[in-house]
């Protein structure tokens, strides 16, 4: 089932803007055959703006959108043949779940056996055969979510879009929609372009990650590739968290640079073939808070730095620590509970390590 | 409502008498209708349906009434067309103009109808729509239209426009979309629209006076002219058969609107 038969999306320059403001600024993407894509941003980030304009209900003021190569643009939404997963669901409440999901295949004047056929077939996708004669307000919200799964599919839509799909759900039932969302998109094999502030989400869903800032593309990259290499400050500080350390360049070190940040001297080492920045220039790390250690006795670390608890959280899972050091500020640790090598208290001193390779040097947004 | 205010008698009492003070003039034509008298009074001696009888044994009555009801059906077909798409016009397009259009459509309303049939009398005239069924269908349905659009808007209001979206999406044409998505959500609306007017056509009267003669000759009219010539009890009659009617035709929008917000 793992053959790809979805299509290939592809953004060209992409602009939208209202007046003055611009919503979005000269996107360009390639979605994949059968990837699971999403669009990953804050408020007003623009990522809702160029899904609109995909689904044909925001006309861009530059640039193109093409579908296996052909230009789209100009096609009005009832003509794209996309499936769509809005915010809300959007079922038609004066309809059972069987004839919201036969609706694209009544508009397309499919016959009456081959559409019962395959709402039958779409429902048992998402597990609600039994649920066909209900109307929507008869369902809770992940049933919901699950017909709305389905109406998209049904009529084998190019492409499925999704707007913010689990944002309308708890904690516990959005993640269990998550793996059944990413299960769903394994199955049916098409390419899905999801829309999502919540960051923990784009993680677990996707094939690759685009992230957005003020209308324009920041990084685009798959999961793992964001999470560990993130280009900007903005990319480190939204995906997951991450503690920043700024200092002046004081040479190359073997596989590396050396960074003085207020006095003390980090090592830092690169992937292969990534060049040092320039001796005396400025320099920014990202450096994951999970990646901080917290050393006992003698133990030793590539970095060290030495402080103060501030303050401690427990998590069930860890502690979150802030600790004050004397040269690098205030860094940020997170500790697996179950190994702490001390229990945490305010005002403890202490001494955190982390390797070489831990911190990730970043570039500043532009403003 | 638990935790509201309790009425106090006095209260209470202004309550009471004002529901009385609205309710028994309409409520004093039953009797009058059940007189055994050959005048408009209170029953004598008995109580006597013959006014009813009379009332639904004359061709004058039986043809006026039947003018009036098949009036009102053409003109709320009219209003409710007009309105509605004037409505759902203005909601899709949703600008500051159509506020304007929304105001405008409202103005049959606003202008004393005694102004309004006297502008129609003007141009009828030159229409040659005096005394005809078209032209009292055309007046009663233009006048009409604002009930439509007020219950159609409201209905409208109410209406999430991410269906709309959703059902383009999903490759309905705009026909499409307006019969399977846009009208099933505001049916009650638009029956409420039918339903006031309706009731604006069946007990027009001052329209009717300016443009319609002998040909047509509506309820209202007839009752109005029975009023000036001869105080027949049997004008009580049709009166309690208006109130009956009108009072069904409520308790049908009541019911729709319960059934709706059921929903």
């Amino acid at each position: 089932m793992s053959e790809p038969k979805g299509h290939a999306l592809a953004l060209l320059s992409l602009t939208k803007k209202y007046g003055d403001f611009v919503a979005v600024a000269d996107v360009t993407l390639d979605v994949g055959r059968g990837e699971f894509l999403t669009l990953l941003g804050p408020s007003g980030s623009g990522k809702t703006t160029i899904l609109m304009a995909v689904a044909g209900f925001v006309a861009p003021t530059a640039g193109a959108i093409l579908l296996d190569g052909r230009d789209i643009t100009p096609l009005p939404p009832e003509k794209r043949d996309f499936g769509m997963v809005f915010q809300g669901y959007a079922l038609f409440p004066h309809m059972t779940v069987a004839e919201n999901v036969a609706f694209p295949l009544r508009v397309r004047r499919l016959p009456r056996a081959e559409r019962d056929a395959r709402v039958r077939a779409a429902l048992d996708l998402v597990q609600l055969e039994a649920f066909a004669d209900r109307l929507p307000r008869q369902l809770s919200g992940g049933q919901q979510q699950r017909v709305a799964l389905a109406r998209a599919l049904v009529f084998d839509p190019a492409l499925l879009l999704l707007d913010e799909p689990l944002s309308a759900l708890d904690k516990k039932l959005r993640a269990e929609l998550q793996e059944e969302l990413k299960a769903l998109h394994r199955r049916v094999g098409r390419t899905f372009v999801n829309v999502t502030h919540d960051q923990e989400e784009a993680l677990s869903l996707s094939d690759r990650i685009a992230i957005l800032n003020h209308g324009r593309l920041v990084q685009a990259g798959a999961p793992g590739a964001l999470y560990e290499r993130p280009r900007t400050r903005f990319v480190a500080d939204f995906l997951g968290k991450s503690n920043f350390l700024e200092g002046t360049v004081w040479g190359p070190a073997p596989g590396g640079f050396a960074l003085d940040v207020g006095g003390a001297r980090l090592a830092v080492r690169l992937p292969d073939g990534e060049s040092p920045p320039a001796e005396g220039a400025r320099s920014l790390l990202s450096l994951r808070p999970e990646k901080v250690a917290l050393l006992s006795g003698e133990e030793s670390a590539e970095n060290i730095a030495e402080g103060r608890i501030l303050a401690f959280a427990y998590h069930g899972t860890g502690f979150a620590l802030r600790v004050e050091t004397a040269h690098l500020g205030e860094i940020r640790a997170i500790l697996p509970a179950w190994k702490a090598p001390i229990a945490p208290a305010e005002g403890l001193a202490v001494r955190l390590g982390w390797a070489a390779d831990a911190a990730v040097p970043v570039q500043e947004d532009a403003a | 409502m638990d935790g509201a205010y309790r009425s106090g008698p006095a209260g209470r009492f202004l309550a009471w008498s004002t529901a009385l003070y609205l309710v028994l003039p309409i409520l004093i034509v039953l009797p009058v209708a059940l007189t055994d008298q050959r005048f408009l009074s209170l029953p004598y001696e008995r109580i006597s349906l013959q006014h009813f009888r009379t009332v639904l044994t004359s061709p004058e009555w039986l043809g006026s009434i039947w003018q009036s009801f098949t009036i009102a059906l053409a003109s709320t077909a009219l209003s409710v067309v007009a309105g509605t798409l004037c409505a759902i016009g203005c909601w899709r397009i949703s600008r500051r103009a159509t506020e304007m259009v929304r105001v405008l459509m409202l103005l049959p309303l606003i202008i004393p109808s005694i102004v309004y049939a006297i502008g129609l009398y003007r141009y009828f005239g030159a229409l040659d729509l005096l005394d005809r069924f078209l032209g009292v269908v055309i007046a009663h349905g233009v006048t009409g239209i604002p009930y439509v659009v007020i219950t159609v808007s409201t209905a409208l209001a109410a209406f999430d426009p991410r269906l709309e979206q959703a059902a383009r999406g999903m490759g309905a044409s705009l026909s499409q979309t307006l019969r399977w998505v846009i009208l099933p959500r505001i049916a009650p609306g638009i029956f409420s629209g039918a339903i006031f007017a309706f009731i604006h056509s069946w007990d027009e009267l001052v329209m009717v006076l300016f443009i319609a003669s002998r040909d047509v000759f509506t309820l209202p009219r007839r009752i109005w002219d029975g009023i000036n010539e001869n105080l027949d009890p049997a004008m009580a009659a049709v009166a309690v058969l208006l109130i009956l009617f009108t009072l069904l035709l409520l308790m049908a929008d009541l019911a729709l609107r319960r059934r709706s917000q059921g929903r």
